[in-house]
């Protein structure tokens, strides 16, 4: 991570339109109370207890509520009574019970990515970590347990390593979830330069922990699923293993040019980012750089964190806005077709927000009005910074830019409700509506914290469509699939990923908001690369179509 | 040499402070900040010049030019447009508005203001920033021409070359796009690695004996690159290894007899070695180049002081001392050189 002194742009006259969306943080009253622990709470000495980890929403027990998974880091002193990562059933009454012992996920250690998916297609929702030093393969029993599948599945490998990203893949298009694998840096604690030791850990003066800036990167990693239960690693003869590797952070999977071949987007942090191109056989080719998703207008690289795919011109083709460092804007790539990416940052009206450290991100319609919002979530990574320089402070408030159409966007300090404003040293953020009240709800990771659940009520009457997928063909949780959604005059595309933000994953059923049109119609583009359209939907409804058989299940919230 | 022109000697430097409360002494103490990238101290400067002399176009101008950097946008407009009505119309400060309409995405006025001045820039990056203004409008092919002009006029600013790449990129001509892309990844490669070695270079200045640091800081050194080697000299100034700055800061002048920078240390170098006979023509050249950098002014009036030459001594030195009320060295020389011209 590096300041890159960018200043903001001045901020132009509030449009003093209404924003629906009402935002309040409900996780002490939904029972998710305990912190999330990584590092010591008022100094960070390694950057490992700097970067911090991701969260999920799933539905581990397929009852249609979505679950909440957070990461959990320690301490290198020695564990820390209560540190787990956690799993928390929906009680399907706005709170949640910690059923973290009885799924069988107690485990404390550096745990950093998460992505969710049914690699063995049993209709069941399984659980890849990463982390600090060895990864963790979970697979879901079906009876509300798990078990660490990590070595038998060929996952397991020799020294230690710090995975970061991760997403599941079909990147050959067999059905099944193969396994992207992001790795930071060589990392060892009894290695690391002390604090303050050379002028890549230093900040504004002030020593703060080294990296990644000196530290050596690590490449990716790619596992192909034997189908059996079993990964072999195809790094090297994918191509994924021949790029000059970056400092790897959140790994996204998702077709960026519409050829039906999953692509794979890696944030790299103070590196040029990365973007695999799927070239259909087997192989990737990486053109960060020749799409434009690498650097941002000027050619410069940037502290890559977090990365949100969404469509946020309605234009049908996915889009990326990625994450980066204080003093720096983040980027926001239109998909101008054929793997073309613009920086359309500056000319959206992002660039004046530049005051703090970005992560966990997403490009979602918060307000239900047809147009996707943009959010992140902030924190420092140098707590000790704030004393000399209370101008970079170690928690700092979330960002919301409210889509005005046209390709631009409205930072909103207030109006959207408190806890958009409430300062936390945040990573991880899920998108999904726990609630099942027609809306999106945010889950975040704080920094030696408890979460925030920010339960949002929108208000205004827009509408909404929800869209779940189940895969027959392609694998069951239908990642990969392209959904485009038209309704209203509009055209917006989303993808179903397995991994997202920084290094989390969110509600796997897509959520489009509709604004006042009352009907929608689909187009989706399965993994397996056939096509299905759905005609004549009804507006707030969740509909289920699966792979082939179309629609095959409608709900109406609260009925 | 006296005690005095030896204490004057040593009193002066680029570090010497400055105080005052003249409008040259807040537009002096406003370059000095910028000098050192203090923004917003330098900016309080020079609102304080402007409000001690509102009707003089230069207070404006510099003021604006400094809320540009901090991002102050809109304070920085209506400060271009001041000067315009104090002084007309000048191609700097249409310059700078287009960058600034660019800034506001405003495309149209960035293109209108932009392209009125590029036959006669007055800024290398003029065809830049007009390259940028017609592609964010979506005119691919005028925005493509100005930028391969802006490359002939900046061939080593790898930014261009990025741009370039890309606009020949959405064009589909993919091997001129192939081409830019290879120069921009060397050019900012080569960037990169001057920023490592300037790292490296400064850590080894502080910390290991010169005979290694000079290795280390040799990697900086680039005969052709007027630039690194002003920055390398510098570099070894910081850390008064006086003798190592002055060949790469000669070098750097050759190449670049336009830079300030250059000039003002070199002069400054010789300064600090006592060869004030050397030190004479590089500080008039900087004196003459920014006439309110206080730094250059002061120095160049104590290096004629140093070599006897006080008819030509005293008014540097008093413009100095209007750049700087407070440096009573200077005024002590000052009322001695005056008192001494009175006697003849």
């Amino acid at each position: 991570m590096a300041s890159r002194g960018v200043r903001a742009q001045p901020r132009g006259k509030p449009s003093g339109l209404p924003f629906h969306a009402h935002f309040s943080d409900v996780a002490a009253q939904a029972g998710l109370r305990a912190p999330v622990i990584y590092g010591p709470p008022d100094h960070m000495d390694y950057i490992l207890e700097s970067m911090g980890c991701g969260v999920a929403f799933l539905d581990y027990d397929n009852d249609g509520w979505l679950d909440i998974f957070l990461l959990s880091g320690t301490r290198r002193e020695g564990p820390v009574e209560g540190a787990s990562n956690r799993l928390y059933k929906n009680n399907r009454d706005g709170t949640f019970t910690d059923v973290t012992a009885k799924a069988g996920l107690l485990r404390q250690g550096w745990a950093c990515g998460v992505t969710v998916g049914d690699y063995d297609n049993d209709g069941l929702e399984d659980l890849f970590i990463t982390a600090w030093p060895q990864n963790i393969l979970y697979r879901n029993n079906g009876d509300g347990t798990f078990t660490d599948v990590t070595e038998a599945a060929g996952l397991l490998h020799p020294g230690k390593r710090w995975g970061s990203g991760c997403t599941w893949v079909d990147y050959d298009r067999d059905g099944r979830l193969d396994l992207f694998v992001s790795n930071y840096l060589v990392f060892d604690f009894d290695r690391i330069p002390p604090t303050g030791k050379n002028p890549n850990c230093n900040f504004k003066g002030i020593p703060v922990n080294c990296g990644p800036r000196g530290l050596v990167p690590e490449r990716p990693m790619l596992y192909h699923n034997n189908g059996d239960g079993t990964f072999a690693d195809v790094t090297g003869r994918s191509g994924i293993g021949a790029v000059k590797p970056g400092f790897s952070l959140t790994a996204v999977a998702a077709d960026l040019d519409g050829d039906g071949w999953q692509d794979i987007y890696v944030a790299c942090d103070s590196t040029p980012s990365l973007l695999f191109h799927n070239r259909g056989d087997g192989t990737f080719a990486e053109q960060g750089l020749l799409s434009g998703l690498a650097v941002n207008e000027d050619g410069n690289e940037q502290a890559g964190m977090g990365i949100a795919i969404g469509d946020f011109d309605a234009d049908g083709r996915l889009d990326a806005l990625k994450t980066h460092f204080a003093e720096d804007t983040v980027a926001l790539y239109r998909n101008a077709g054929h793997l073309v990416f613009e920086d359309v940052t500056l000319r959206s009206g992002l660039g004046v927000e530049t005051r703090y450290v970005g992560w966990g991100n997403g490009i979602a319609d918060l307000d239900n009005d047809g147009l996707p919002d943009l959010f992140w979530v902030t924190g420092s990574t140098f707590p000790e910074v704030e004393w000399k320089h209370p101008e970079f402070p170690h928690k700092t408030p979330r960002v919301l830019f409210r889509n005005l159409g046209g390709g631009r966007f409205e930072e909103l300090m207030d109006g959207a409700g408190l806890a958009i404003a409430e300062a936390h040293s945040s990573r991880g953020v899920a998108f999904g509506d726990f609630d099942n009240d027609g809306d999106l709800d945010i889950l975040i990771l704080n920094i030696n914290e408890p979460p925030s659940l920010l339960r949002n009520d929108v208000r205004g009457g827009g509408h909404w469509l929800k869209v779940k997928l189940v895969g027959t063909r392609s694998n069951t949780s239908a990642i990969g699939a392209v959904v485009t959604a038209a309704y209203g005059g509009r055209r917006q595309a989303q993808a179903v990923l397995a991994a997202s933000s920084y290094l989390s994953c969110g509600d796997r059923r897509l959520h489009f908001g509709l604004g006042a049109a009352t009907t929608g119609e689909l187009e989706i583009v399965w993994p397996s690369g056939v096509r299905e359209s759905v005609k004549g939907l009804r507006a707030d409804e969740l509909v289920t179509v699966k792979e082939g058989a179309g629609v095959v299940a409608r709900e109406r919230f609260g009925s | 040499m006296s005690q005095a022109r030896r204490a004057l000697a040593q009193a002066q430097g680029p570090s010497a402070q400055t105080h005052g409360s003249g409008v040259e002494a807040h537009l002096s103490r406003g370059l000095q900040l910028m000098q050192e990238q203090l923004f917003e101290a330098a900016a309080s400067e020079f609102e304080q010049a402007v409000m001690l002399h509102a009707g003089d176009p230069k207070t404006h101008l510099e003021l604006a030019v400094c809320l540009l950097s901090l991002g102050r946008n809109d304070e920085a407009r209506r400060q271009f447009e001041q000067v315009q009505k104090l002084a007309g119309e000048s191609r700097y400060v249409t310059y700078y508005l287009g960058r600034l309409d660019l800034l506001a995405n405003d495309y149209a006025a960035a293109i209108k203001r932009l392209d009125s001045v590029a036959e006669e820039p007055p800024f290398p990056d003029t065809a830049f920033h007009l390259g940028v203004a017609y592609i964010s409008s979506g005119n691919m092919a005028a925005g493509t021409k100005w930028l391969e002009h802006a490359v002939e006029l900046l061939p080593r600013d790898y930014r261009i070359h990025y741009r370039l790449a890309r606009a020949y990129s959405s064009g589909g001509h993919e091997q001129a796009a192939a081409r830019e892309y290879e120069l921009y990844s060397q050019l900012r490669d080569e960037h990169k690695n001057t920023e490592k070695n300037v790292r490296d270079c400064s850590s080894a200045l502080q910390t290991e004996p010169l005979a290694t640091a000079r290795e280390v800081c040799h990697l900086i050194y680039d005969p052709n690159d007027a630039d690194k080697l002003t920055l390398l000299g510098q570099l070894f100034g910081d850390s008064r290894a006086f003798a190592e700055a002055l060949e790469p800061l000669k070098r750097a002048v050759q190449l670049d007899p336009n830079s300030f920078e250059a000039w003002h240390n070199l002069g400054v170098t010789y300064f600090r070695l006592n060869q004030f006979k050397e030190a004479r023509a590089p500080l008039e050249k900087a004196a003459a180049l920014r006439p309110e950098f206080y730094g250059s002014v002061v120095l160049l009036g104590a290096t004629l002081y140093m070599l006897g030459d006080d008819a030509a001594a005293l008014p540097v030195l008093e413009r100095a001392h209007r750049l700087n009320p407070a440096d009573a060295q200077t005024a002590a020389v000052l009322e001695k050189l005056r008192a001494g011209a009175k006697k003849q």
